[in-house]
């Protein structure tokens, strides 16, 4: 069963690629590349120094801003999971400002910080927050009060109750807040550089499409999709080392 | 005092903000008074050229996001219920989850034109993904109890689907709309703000350049307006039709 799905799958995808490099044999619009040519200008990108600097610049700015958001999120909605005065302060400007799309910022943020890295920094870290509070609070508040309980009943303090019983119960929640936040950073990071940057993969994407160089458009394509995926597959690493104990729910 | 607690930190930060716009430490290029922030918001509210620029965000943002809506918990519910459809999508979906879409936008921009038609295609895709997950989720879930009760009772696939798998999937798919609701308001601002000659995202940009902060900022107030009135208008849809299940979390 498991391996006709398998097959399926290959299949699909096979005559999916294939069809593709089909019709552009045929003849498509000269703004899409067949598959071949993708990997073509891929690969020969791959050689020369440019690409590397556009990743590492664009790297520079979202790992940082991913790193301060998430961390940020993380203490204080552990904090506010579990200090209820701390929960009453801080939750209705949360929640008032959750729904509101955090790149509207930016323009401010250009103001205040400059247009340089600091200004894109930030409001990653922004855009990366909210997931991460949330599921932190909700995490440490659903921890099962007779866990915490028989901590009390055996001795333990409030750090020990803290480290071992509240922060272990919300580690799942956590986690996936963290794949939220990762993709969020990935699209904060692409939006910022496409408004206004001077390098990453959002500009070289930007000035191939004004310079109508469709390879390089296709290049910084895959390159962002594979980054994405690389950081995704090393979050879900990182998920199954930690929460070794806990079923992976998907 | 325990009941004004929560409204400390907002009034806090509005006073501060307020002490360093007078205070006249910064141009108000960077600290508008709230007092610029309001006229120009009436200004907003009162012209109706610009509450069409509103329009033109939120038909884009909500056009997306009903097609990513419906398509999306076609998806789900087949991908929870056929173990065939799911093996063949769910790598699709988990595979490509991370990657930013937004980076095709420029292709659409090509394919579908500068108009609106290439923001609803981003929107739609983008949206798409919360929805199949979470909707597929949920379908997978439905108690097998219910179904083979129903089975037992003689109803019909059809009957089955409509009556205990869309119901039971229901709190899903509206988890699943209100994670992508917000992100439909991003993606049309982001794209507006990126290549568009209206709409909320390029009226912030408009006013950026020209060196308005205060109607700059007041739109951005617009944009978060609508962003949270657009959710509540989803929460209290969902308390409607979902009566039987209680949101539990806080934020609501």
């Amino acid at each position: 069963m498991l391996h006709g799905t398998h097959l399926a799958r290959a299949g699909l995808l096979l005559c999916l690629v294939g069809l593709w490099q089909l019709l552009w044999v045929w003849g498509l619009p000269a703004y899409i590349l067949s598959p071949v040519d993708i990997l073509k200008h891929f690969f020969a990108a791959l050689g020369s120094n440019e690409l590397y600097q556009h990743i590492g610049a664009s790297l520079l700015r979202s790992l940082p801003g991913f790193a301060i958001g998430t961390l940020l999120g993380i203490a204080l909605g552990l904090l506010a999971g579990i200090a209820r005065s701390f929960e009453q302060l801080l939750s209705p400007v949360i929640f008032l400002t959750y729904p509101v799309p955090k790149i509207v910022m930016l323009p401010l943020f250009m103001l205040w910080f400059g247009i340089g890295d600091l200004s894109k920094i930030l409001i990653i870290a922004l855009a990366c927050f909210y997931p991460t509070f949330i599921n932190a609070y909700y995490g440490a508040k659903s921890t099962p009060t007779l866990l915490v309980w028989s901590g009390l009943n055996l001795g333990a303090g409030n750090w020990q109750i803290f480290r071992k019983v509240v922060v272990p119960s919300a580690l799942p929640l956590i986690f996936a807040s963290l794949r939220v936040s990762l993709a969020l950073s990935f699209i904060v990071m692409f939006a910022t550089e496409m408004i206004n940057a001077g390098s990453g993969l959002g500009h070289l994407i930007r000035i191939a499409e004004s310079g109508l160089r469709f390879d390089l458009m296709y290049v910084s394509l895959v390159t962002i999709a594979i980054l994405g995926y690389v950081g995704d597959h090393l979050l879900r690493l990182a998920r199954r080392r930690v929460l070794a104990w806990q079923e992976p729910m998907a | 005092m325990s009941r004004l607690l929560p409204f400390v930190l907002i009034a806090a930060g509005l006073l501060g903000w307020e002490l360093v716009a007078r205070s006249g430490l910064w141009s108000p290029l960077l600290f508008p008074s709230l007092a610029s922030i309001a006229y120009e918001f009436g200004l907003f509210l009162s012209r109706s050229d610009r509450l069409v620029e509103a329009w033109y965000s939120l038909y884009r943002a909500l056009g997306g996001f009903a097609l990513a809506a419906v398509v999306g918990v076609a998806l789900g519910v087949l991908m929870g219920r056929s173990a065939f459809v799911a093996g063949l999508l769910e790598p699709v979906f988990s595979g490509t989850y991370a990657v930013p879409k937004l980076a095709l936008f420029p292709i659409f921009i090509f394919v579908f034109g500068i108009g609106s038609l290439s923001k609803v295609a981003l929107v739609f895709l983008e949206c798409l993904y919360p929805i199949v997950i979470i909707t597929s989720q949920g379908a997978r879930s439905v108690e097998r109890v219910l179904l083979w009760s129903a089975q037992n009772m003689g109803a019909s696939r059809a009957e089955i689907l409509r009556r205990i798998v869309i119901p039971a999937t229901a709190p899903f798919i509206f988890a699943g709309f209100r994670v992508s609701l917000p992100v439909a308001m991003i993606v049309v601002v982001i794209t507006e703000m990126i290549s568009s000659a209206d709409g909320l995202g390029y009226q912030v940009i408009y006013a950026l350049s020209s060196l308005k902060t205060d109607r700059m900022l007041a739109i951005v107030v617009v944009i978060a307006l609508l962003g949270w009135l657009l959710d509540r208008a989803l929460v209290i849809l969902r308390d409607r039709l979902v009566y039987w299940e209680k949101l539990e979390t806080y934020y609501v």
